[in-house]
């Protein structure tokens, strides 16, 4: 996957005539390819396994037996192989494979999505015969076929080349989709009474060559000559897939993935790829808002910020900066989170600042860990999971150790509440109980790494990988942590993924934005002086975090709090203490871009612009830091986050100092310690390519060319090939092989120390006939942002209870049956659903779906013990 | 004296009794040369159903970019136009139009078509975009809309999708020959006259450009000056 920088081994050949070299094992198709010679293709695409079905890239090659046609998508380059790409028996071939191809195509280009990127279009323009001499009847299906809520299946226009149904089994691991039928009642079928139902869907609509397959929400919006495209970034998880936005007439009709080596290497989460329908709700907050007598109305600009920084001087001079709290960031993008970084750090003065809602991992222990990359797992021989499920919470990242554990590139140890997709990938599994985490993690040492010789993976860099999150709410963060800790130290040369899941989260605490922390992952022990010197004041001593923001406003020590992009009534895990807090709160200030839950409970809402709104720069789960762009303007009145900052602070009588984001980037560049010597990404410009990790990296990094071949993605290059009308920012990177080093500096993590532990222990213990509660995250859910997106309002389920089948045998309950879980007198009711990993002291909750809401039972102490009737 | 005198009036009295070039425009209009491109119209089948299906094909070919289409899924129930998609949104803005007629050539439905309605008036930016409701055809096939246009009879006739009378490959062998659907009002129309030998001018209304320029042309070559 990832070219080594080392010597590849090469071959020579030839190819018409000319003496060319390739890299051994390399098919003929890429071959020739990176010799300039284009060989036209359907079913190759470089992201899958070759199968040689559609034959429309025959090449003549030479052979004991005198030259002779074959398909160069499925043989491997050989040194001295003689290739002719220009034959006149290779014309006919071409020409033959494209009249029989079109025999039973339907001339629908004019309504066909897939018309003016279409490969089948543009290869017979290029290589086909020109006039068709079939006149029969052709053959006809149903159109179109709706086989999900998503996809729209047209079979007339299947080709048969496999690329969706190759992809649902080799990537996503979901074969929901075959052929049917033989000869020319061949189809693409779903299985009968099911739903082609993926969290990945739309990846196949992407690289169908026609349009057989298309999306239902762009189905018709626009033709491809309509479309500007910008190389931009998705936000919806810590992943950061990059992606191509799609606008016509202002307004973001579809995106598309990009092939980054590094990161998706060219897929998406349907989430993704139309979560951004979000910016067009109707809940949209379009101006500043101040509520007047329970009612919201409209005010400008000076008016809400005079407001905003009234409460904050009121509340700052009566009880003292830490009287004033933060909470959330992971929605803002770095440019954002360091600006109110520096708004409340810097000149409020308070440390009370929080990106996380208490579900994640302490970002001091994550910047003491030896970070590891997406592409680390590649090299990886064992791989170890203590953390959600990374389908629900991380999707594209289960993509990418899916497929490596399924080739059995690597092995899987999975430590998860319950059964996950990679479940039956995995060559060790424990169910996770609460309190016993060590313990289990102690068992991964003795009964199944004991079995390897332990240098092969130990003495090797990275030869270990550990993803680690919160593997979901009820295990207590601090059990985690702890284990982490002692991961840490007993696989001295182990990396770690860190997999918490919102958005920018890892900007957002790069940025500073937690409890004693400043931007440049340092602390404010270590580096308080620095900022001191630099900012108007920098805090005295460290934060509380969310949860103690929560608390100490029901108790009284704080009154005023802002909530950056957050809603912590349907996000935050204890519903119940965010009520409570809120009903007692003086001031809560919302910079917000949706109206929600928690704005109900605002005195002022700023309305702030959202993704693919606003340009800046992100950063994702590995620290890789890469560039959103703004495709479409900013709905109504909103604003960028850093404005709102600077905004606010200049009304409280302190300049930020900002002019331009590009101020901010080459502070955050000459402050924040990790992030020096990444000038270059924070400016403005589009040849970023796949960004760069900070603090950048020691070693001489490969990164593949990235490729826009319009077989492989229709739709991305075709876009630039038709010319849309020129406007800056309009084109993707070339693709040119970035291979480079970036020059070694220095900085030093040791000030996060990972050695002090604590033993960590359960505080109750749960009875004979009680449970432990856990509740996990799903991708679809009634969070803000799915539930104002068009495609994705309906997503959420109905709510459930995942229990052992031998408790259901006990309980006397079969799955599909109603449970109510209760604790103390709440009594929370759902949906029984069987989980034969799932262990049976344990049950695990969905989180915020429809009907029920199991955060009813939970709270954030040190253990949630139910009971559970029939 | 008086030779040179009278001298001068010599095309002036040639003049004289020559057939008028002027008209009393707009009492009275000539007819318009045969590819004469003027206001544009949507046409429908003959069952009323829409020809366009919302391609966007004109749009993107417009050189004047003066062209919006939005196409949206046919209601099942109650279809606009024959197939899955129809043209929900189509504009054309004339101030920038420069009536090229490649619109018409890249419909592959002949549902954008010009007339030879040149007279437009306008009071205002907006005005001088038309949209659906003043391009489509009405229920009889007649495509006045506005109060103002000044359609004569007849002239509804000269829309010029049945101009394209050349064949997609060129080949003469296909001049002449119907090639495309009915028309609501107008049945299917014969196509103009081509190079090819089949052409019957009668039928298809056709005035050559020849006949329309008769009065600029001499006699010797069969126009009507002197
Ligand atoms: S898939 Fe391609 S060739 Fe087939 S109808 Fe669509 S645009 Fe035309
Ligand atoms: S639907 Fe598209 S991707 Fe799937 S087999 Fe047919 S042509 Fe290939
Ligand atoms: S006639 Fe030419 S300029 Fe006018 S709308 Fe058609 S393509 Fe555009
Ligand atoms: S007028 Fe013709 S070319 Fe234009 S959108 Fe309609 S069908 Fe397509
Ligand atoms: S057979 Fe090689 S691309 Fe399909």
């Amino acid at each position: 996957m990832t070219e080594k920088l080392t010597n590849e081994e090469t071959v020579t050949f030839t190819l018409n005539g000319e003496e060319k070299t390739a890299v051994k094992g390399e098919l003929i198709i890429e071959a020739c390819e990176k010799n300039g010679e284009f060989i036209p293709r359907f079913c190759y695409h470089p992201r899958m396994k070759p199968v040689g079905m559609c034959r429309m890239c025959l090449v003549e090659v030479s052979s004991p037996r005198g030259p002779s046609l074959q398909p160069s998508c499925y043989v491997e380059i050989q040194n001295g192989m003689e290739v002719n790409t220009q034959s006149d028996p290779v014309k006919k071939a071409q020409d033959g494979v494209l009249e029989y191809l079109l025999l039973n195509h339907p001339l629908d280009c004019p309504v066909c999505d897939k018309g003016g990127e279409c490969p089948l279009q543009d290869q017979t323009l290029s290589y086909g015969p020109g006039e068709s001499r079939f006149i029969e009847e052709k053959r006809h299906f149903l159109k179109p076929l709706k086989i999900s809520s998503l996809v729209e299946l047209d079979r007339e226009r299947c080709i048969q080349c496999g690329r969706c149904i190759r992809f649902a089994k080799e990537i996503s691991g979901e074969a929901e989709i075959d052929f049917a039928g033989r000869g020319e009642d061949t189809e693409v079928a779903i299985f009968p009474g099911k739903e082609f139902d993926s969290y990945f869907s739309l990846n196949t609509v992407q690289i169908c060559p026609v349009g057989a397959l298309t999306a239902v929400p762009y189905r018709f919006k626009s033709r491809p000559w309509d479309l500007e495209q910008i190389e931009s970034t998705c936000q919806f998880c810590a992943v950061q897939c990059k992606l191509s936005v799609q606008s016509s007439q202002n307004e973001i009709l579809r995106t598309l993935g990009i092939d980054s080596d590094a990161v998706n290497q060219s897929w998406l989460c349907d989430r993704g790829r139309f979560g951004f329908e979000a910016i067009y709700s109707s809940n949209r907050v379009n101006s500043p808002k101040i509520k007047k007598d329970g009612e919201f109305i409209d005010v400008s600009w000076p008016e809400a910020v005079e407001e905003v920084a009234r409460a904050l001087s009121v509340a700052k001079i009566a009880n003292g900066p830490d009287s004033i709290g933060f909470i959330g960031g992971a929605r803002l993008n770095n440019e954002g989170a360091y600006a109110f970084s520096k708004l409340a750090k810097g000149v409020i003065g308070t440390d009370n600042v929080d990106a996380q809602l208490s579900d994640g991992i302490d970002p001091n222990l994550i910047f003491g860990l030896r970070r590891a990359t997406i592409n680390d797992l590649d090299q990886a021989e064992i791989v170890v999971t203590l953390c959600g499920d990374l389908r629900e919470e991380l999707p594209v990242l289960f993509l990418r150790l899916r497929t490596l554990v399924a080739n059995e590139a690597l092995l899987l140890a999975e430590f998860s509440i319950g059964e996950t997709p990679l479940s039956q990938y995995a060559a060790f599994r424990r169910s996770l109980v609460p309190g016993k985490v060590q313990n289990l993690l102690e068992e991964l040492k003795d009964s199944f790494l004991s079995s390897f010789g332990r240098d092969d993976f130990e003495q090797k860099d990275g030869g270990i990988v550990f993803v680690v999150g919160n593997p979901g709410i009820g295990i207590d963060g601090l059990e985690i942590e702890h284990s982490i800790r002692a991961l840490a130290k007993s696989f001295p040369n182990a990396k770690f993924l860190p997999a918490l899941r919102r958005g920018n989260i890892f900007g957002a605490l790069d940025m500073g934005l937690s409890p004693g922390l400043l931007p440049g992952r340092v602390t404010l022990k270590s580096h308080g002086s620095f900022f001191g010197d630099k900012w108007v004041c920098v805090p005295e001593k460290v934060g509380k975090n969310t949860k103690e923001m929560l608390q100490s406003v029901i108790d009284g020590t704080m009154d005023t709090l802002i909530l950056l992009g957050s809603d912590p009534i349907s996000d935050f895990p204890d519903k119940n203490l965010v009520l409570k807090a809120f009903e007692k709160a003086k001031n809560i200030i919302c910079v917000e871009s949706i109206m929600n839950e928690s704005t109900k409970y605002a005195q002022v809402i700023l309305p702030a612009s959202m993704d693919h709104e606003r340009a800046g720069t992100v950063t994702n789960l590995e620290g890789r830091v890469t560039h959103a762009g703004d495709k479409v303007t900013a709905s109504g009145a909103s604003f960028d986050d850093w404005v709102i900052a600077s905004l606010i602070s200049a009304e409280l009588g302190d300049d930020l100092g900002f002019n331009s984001r590009e101020d901010i980037g080459s502070e955050i560049c000459s402050f924040a310690p990790a992030y020096r010597s990444t000038e270059k990404y924070f400016i403005s410009g589009n040849d970023f390519g796949d960004g760069v990790v900070v603090p950048i990296a020691q070693v001489p990094v490969s990164i593949r060319a990235r490729k826009s071949d319009p077989i492989e993605v229709p739709g991305l290059s075709s876009i630039e090939r038709q010319g849309s009308p020129i406007r800056s920012g309009n084109s993707l990177p070339s693709s040119v092989a970035k291979v480079g080093s970036e020059s070694q500096i220095s900085f030093d993590n040791s000030m996060f120390d990972l050695n002090s532990t604590v033993s960590y222990k359960l505080l109750e213990e749960k009875r004979e006939s009680s449970f432990y509660l856990v509740l996990e995250k799903s991708l679809y859910d009634n969070g803000t942002l799915l539930r104002e997106s068009k495609s994705f309002e309906n997503s959420a389920r109905e709510s459930y209870f995942k229990l052992n089948p031998v408790l259901l045998a006990e309980l006397g309950v079969n799955e599909g049956d109603m449970i109510t879980v209760s604790k103390e007198s709440v009594k929370v009711k759902g949906r029984v659903v069987a989980d034969s990993l799932v262990s049976v002291a344990v049950v695990v909750a969905s989180w915020n779906q429809n009907s029920a809401d199991s955060r009813e039972l939970i709270s954030l102490d040190n253990v949630n013990i139910v009971e559970v009737e029939r | 004296m008086a030779t040179n005198f009278f001298g001068g009036f010599k095309v002036s009295f040639k003049q004289i009794s020559e057939p008028r070039v002027t008209t009393e425009y707009p009492k009275e209009k000539k007819p318009k040369p045969p590819r004469a491109h003027g206001r544009h119209v949507l046409n429908r089948y003959e069952d009323g159903m829409e020809k366009c299906i919302g391609c966007e094909l004109c749009a993107g070919v417009c050189p004047a970019d003066c062209i919006y289409v939005r196409g949206l899924d046919n209601p099942m129930d109650d279809p606009v136009s024959p197939g899955e998609r129809y043209g929900y949104v189509y504009e054309i803005n004339f101030l920038r139009c420069i009536h090229c007629d490649l619109c018409v050539e890249a419909c592959p439905t002949e549902a954008i078509t010009e007339s030879k309605m040149f007279e437009f008036s306008f009071t205002s930016r907006a005005d001088a975009i038309y949209t659906k409701r003043e391009l489509l055809v009405d229920d009889d096939g007649k495509p006045k809309a506005q109060p103002w246009e000044d359609w004569r009879e007849g002239d509804d006739r000269n829309t010029s999708a049945w101009m394209r009378a050349t064949s997609p490959q060129g080949s003469k062998d296909y001049e002449g020959v119907v090639a495309w659907s009915s028309e609501l009002g107008h049945g299917i129309r014969h196509p103009e006259g081509g190079q090819g030998d089949n052409r019957d001018d009668e039928a298809t209304g056709n005035i050559s450009l020849r006949e329309t320029r008769k009065d600029h042309i001499f006699k010797n070559d069969g126009g009507r000056v002197r």
